[in-house]
């Protein structure tokens, strides 16, 4: 029952609130109740107001009305802190699966001043804090990643409870920008094995491998570079070179050289190397299937072959799907399946 | 040992959290909330008080540590052990007022999250409203609500630490929104239904009052001398009866027993009722005389000789006094009218009422009996009194404040040797020597006089007035005053005790901080009756607002309001009052929002675009979005273009302030009028596309 009110309750709003990198509240899109500590206030006023009742007291009854005013005043308040703010996403971060990516995120107030606010997703939370009137501050939400591929907070909370605690006032933001997660780095066994030999084993391979280069034919997605033009020239054919022997060689990480591992545990190994080469600045290539990276070297380079790694067979979450992408949350309570797995 | 470590620091980190300033403001504000309780509090509690509030503070600073668990408890257990001590098993108000103190000071040593400072935010807030069962005066109410202004002051800090402007920002803040409130709230406090009382607890104090008592030591009055406090107000509906006239009457006391003069007559104990304050409502009539008297935790009530009693809440019992329902333990107003009529039977007294106003000791004082008989011999009744007085006058007795111890045979030693006394010893004395004459007598103990508050518009009647004197029964005549004092000391009788001891100089001798005790100088007398007028009206007003006054107050008004009609009216208020408050901030934001001219008609473009089924996407481009439009609806696909330009080129020409002003109108009215353009075309378009619906919504979403 809970359950289906509970969905109904999302689902009501998703539509309120569609996805969007910049979100202006406004009193469409804010709600505001009483805090746990605004109802035992409303509870008090009532004591109050029986003591008031009982001995006939004016004074009594002037300060419930007072206090109970002053709720009110506040409910007021608590709502015009947030409202006119628009929060904006202004960069989404990148990192390996498990850590937290940061959210760039900025709060422009409104005509009046944002007091005490809060940005959180799920358990982590970020304090804002004053933003004046015309002003605006940023800040950086980490979101918790649960795999690689695309991230996406389903709703980034924004909270205050200014001035008294006794309200709180709300909304969320829900993005449609990705943060991209980089599969979690683990050692490669092939090459804790290629420390051990040292540079014998890698270069007694390089030079045989050369000749391994198997031609097959040309297929969807193959790059033009591999394309055989001579023999193609020649007899019409678009044969390619699958340069099986020249992924072996220490330039080229190879998405086949793992046999057996899982396709996750391979790009994680893959990731880890790139790593390793990206810190000790050698040159290396990245072969994915469907998608290669010429070897070149440097730290965009690295970044470059790490995002390819992070989305390979990942399809980018389109604006309309509602649901919640990668993020840890999402995971533990076992609503979707890993994307990768499927694969 | 690590376990250890843990649970010692966990509370200090924690404690952290709270910020300084907020808690310095939560205990400012306790300590203005116990300033009321002052009298009321042991001297040992508020020491415990100051103390843990300063360990918390301490504590905050980081120069000691909070105490752990079993230390807390055993501090818990301990004070509580001394508290029952000292309260012994007795219930009053006060020893549940200093409970309640204890558990607000206890909770200092525990306060360490946000949620313990909302417990004491709660708790400080009703500390407050009892404060509002004692002290109902102006400055006191002042000093509650101030309090709980600092106290959400305090929730202010703890929410925003990190707010500029302190404690001036959060001040503003808050008085902006209360004035923002205040007629909702003066509204209400008219309006709200004041119902009948659902249950109640006597307010009964176990500390004495000042006040008049029911027994008469001599010495007790001439204490009551000293004091400055205020026992009653009166306003008159006509004129002032003049000074010599103020015998305003209390208890009449008619036994007398080893030296002391007591009660009588049993006073039954009356079961305490619910809480019944009306004092009577509307103009006051000539006759009558609105009365409000400072709580004294006793049934008596003061009137005027031949009153009788016009409100509901004081009744006439026996000797003409006057007693209310329950006891007065908060400040009561009651009214009452002067009975001018002739009395028309000749009043006589029951042979048990004469033997009981002839009652005296068996022996003791021979010299004043000798005195009695000497008189009666030579005299009649009225004869023994009148010599008696002039006795009084012709001899040289003294009115002092401070008159000599007389231990044994008391009544001999003032009337024949000391001759110094007080109003207590002479009225005793006079009764005395009456009885022993076979006059029944007896002391009635009250006020005497009473100053003109500012304006002259009431009468102040302080402690310090409070006075004895004699009535003596007269065959035709009835009960007649005679007043001993007056025939000693004219003037305590006609201008008050200050002239009678101006002499002595003992007029308030140990209260310096009384305004009363400066009454010649012409400043601060002007203060001192400003101020109490101030607390008069207020209290009159609207500290004694109540049922009937409320319904005083709307039969006034049209309609004629019954207690049903202002619960519906007041339910009224407060829907009103906030949707008049939602629909002005809807304004606002409204105005708000169009303030830009440009951005209302983009808005409205939007829209149109929307209702075209070409919905905008974010960081979308103008240009782009008409031909996206152009693309779906092909029929206003030039002034799409159009309007986009021209939107282009008000955001991104350079800018030139007084043109782009000049032209800004002008602008705004042709992109208006290109808006307008495009709907009809959009309607005609519609038209004809009906027979083959949505075909162009759809097109619309396959061209992205």
């Amino acid at each position: 029952m809970s359950r289906l009110i509970r969905s109904r309750w999302q689902r009501w709003i998703n539509r309120r609130i569609p996805r969007s990198d910049v979100q202006l509240l406004t009193q469409r899109n804010l709600f505001i109740l009483p805090t746990a500590p605004g109802v035992v206030f409303g509870v008090l006023l009532l004591i109050m107001l029986i003591t008031g009742i009982n001995y006939q007291n004016s004074l009594i009854y002037l300060v419930t009305f007072l206090l109970g005013a002053v709720f009110v005043g506040a409910m007021h308040q608590t709502h015009r802190n947030l409202a006119g703010l628009e929060l904006t996403l202004v960069q989404t971060g990148e990192g390996f699966a498990g850590d937290d990516i940061l959210f760039r995120l900025r709060a422009a107030a409104g005509k009046d001043d944002a007091i005490a606010v809060t940005l959180s997703d799920g358990d982590t939370s970020v304090r804002i804090g004053h933003v004046p009137s015309g002003q605006s501050a940023d800040v950086a939400l980490p979101v918790g990643s649960a795999f690689r591929g695309y991230l996406r907070p389903d709703r980034i909370r924004i909270e205050t409870r200014f001035p008294f605690g006794l309200l709180k006032a709300w909304s969320w933001m829900r993005p449609i920008s990705t943060a991209v997660v980089f599969p979690r780095p683990i050692a490669a066994p092939d090459v804790v094995s290629a420390v051990d030999d040292g540079e014998q084993t890698a270069s007694s391979r390089s030079p045989e491998g050369n000749d391994h280069a198997e031609l097959r034919p040309w297929r969807d997605g193959d790059m033009s570079q591999r394309v055989m033009w001579k023999r193609f020239a020649r007899s019409g054919q678009m044969v390619v070179a699958d340069w099986e022997a020249d992924k072996r060689s220490p330039h080229w990480l190879d998405f086949n050289a793992f046999a057996g591992a899982d396709h996750e545990v391979r790009l994680s190994y893959l990731s880890w190397l790139v790593v390793e080469r990206g810190k000790s600045g050698s040159r290396f290539g990245l072969n994915l299937p469907g998608q290669v990276i010429e070897p070149d070297s440097g730290p965009a380079h690295a970044t470059r072959c790490l995002r390819a790694l992070a989305v390979w067979g990942e399809e980018k979450p389109r604006d309309a799907v509602g649901a919640p992408y990668g993020t840890r949350r999402t995971t533990d309570s076992g609503r979707r399946a890993k994307p990768g797995a499927v694969i | 040992m690590s376990f250890w470590n843990r649970s010692q620091q966990e509370p200090e980190t924690q404690s952290d959290t709270l910020p300084s300033r907020a808690l310095l403001w939560l205990m400012v504000s306790f300590a203005l909330l116990l300033t009321p309780q002052f009298d009321r509090l042991p001297v040992w509690l508020m020491a415990v008080c100051v103390v843990l509030a300063g360990w918390r503070w301490l504590a905050q600073q980081g120069r000691v540590r909070l105490p752990g668990r079993w230390l807390r408890t055993g501090i818990l257990l301990a004070l509580i052990a001394v508290y029952l001590i000292r309260v012994q098993g007795s219930f009053t108000v006060d020893t549940a007022a200093s409970f309640f103190v204890l558990t607000v000071g206890l909770k200092w040593l525990e306060t360490r999250t946000a949620r313990d400072f909302y417990v004491l935010f709660y708790i400080l807030v009703y500390l407050a409203t009892v404060n509002f069962l004692f002290h109902q005066e102006v400055h006191w109410a002042l000093v509650n609500i101030g309090a709980i202004g600092l106290l959400l002051i305090g929730l202010q800090v703890l929410n925003a630490p990190e707010l500029p402007g302190g404690m001036k920002a959060g001040w503003r803040r808050l008085g902006v929104m209360l004035l923002k409130v205040l007629p909702i709230v003066v509204l209400l406090f008219v309006f709200f239904p004041r119902m009948e009382p659902l249950w109640s607890v006597p307010l009964v104090s176990g500390k004495a009052r000042t006040g008049i008592s029911d027994t008469m030591r001599p010495g007790d009055i001439s204490s009551l001398a000293q004091s400055s406090a205020r026992a009653f107000r009166v306003t008159f509906g006509g004129s002032m009866p003049e000074y010599r006239d103020r015998y305003w009457r209390g208890l009449i006391l008619d036994t007398l027993d080893d030296g002391t003069w007591r009660q009588s007559g049993y006073e039954p104990y009356r079961r305490p009722g619910r809480v019944d304050l009306d004092g009577g409502v509307g103009e006051l009539q000539p006759q009558e005389y609105d009365v409000l008297m400072e709580p004294t935790d006793q049934r008596w009530a003061f009137a005027l000789e031949r009153s009788v009693a016009v409100s509901d809440n004081v009744v006439k019992e026996a000797d003409d006094l006057f007693r209310f329902r329950r006891p007065a333990d908060s400040p009561v107003r009651y009214r009452l009218a002067r009975d001018n009529s002739p009395e028309q039977t000749v009043p006589t007294l029951e042979p048990g009422q004469a033997r009981r106003y002839l009652q005296l000791p068996a022996s003791g004082n021979p010299r004043a009996r000798a005195l009695a008989a000497d008189l009666r011999q030579s005299n009649s009744e009225v004869g023994v009194i009148r010599s008696l007085l002039s006795r009084f006058r012709e001899q040289p007795y003294f009115y002092t404040l401070r008159p000599p111890r007389m231990p044994d045979n008391g009544i001999d030693s003032l009337l024949f040797d000391d001759m110094r006394g007080f109003c207590a010893h002479y009225a005793g004395a006079t009764t005395f020597v009456l009885r022993s004459a076979g006059i029944p007598a007896r002391v009635v103990v009250g006020y005497q006089g009473g100053e003109s508050g500012a304006g002259d518009e009431y009468l102040v009647v302080r402690q310090y007035d409070a006075h004895a004197w004699v009535e003596a029964w007269v065959e035709g005549q009835g009960w007649v005053r005679i007043d001993p004092t007056a025939a000693i000391a004219p003037n305590r009788i006609e201008s008050g005790l200050r002239d009678a001891v101006a002499e002595e100089g003992s007029f308030l001798e140990n209260e310096w901080a009384s305004a009363q005790r400066y009454g010649d100088v012409a400043l601060i007398r002007w203060a001192s009756q400003q101020l109490d007028r101030i607390n008069y009206q207020w209290q009159r007003w609207v500290v004694g607002y109540q049922g009937q006054s409320q319904m005083d107050l709307m039969s006034r008004l049209p309609g004629g309001f019954g207690i049903k009609e202002l619960g519906y009216l007041t339910a009224g208020i407060v829907g009103v009052g906030l949707l008049i408050a939602g629909l002005i901030s809807a304004l606002q934001m409204r105005r708000g929002a169009s303030r830009d001219r440009y951005g209302r008609v983009l808005g409205a473009w939007y829209q149109l675009c929307e209702r075209a089924g070409v919905p905008v996407r974010s960081g979308e481009t103008p240009s782009a979005l008409a031909s996206r439009l152009a693309a779906a609806e092909p029929a206003v696909a030039d002034s799409a273009r159009l309007f986009a330009r021209m939107v282009n080129s008000h955001y991104y020409r350079p800018q030139s302030k007084s043109a782009s002003a000049r032209d800004g109108s002008d602008e705004i009215q042709r992109m208006r009028r290109l808006l307008a353009t495009m709907r009809r075309q959009l309607r005609k378009a519609g038209k004809n596309q009906r027979s083959n619906p949505r075909h162009l919504a759809h097109s619309g979403k396959l061209s992205d």
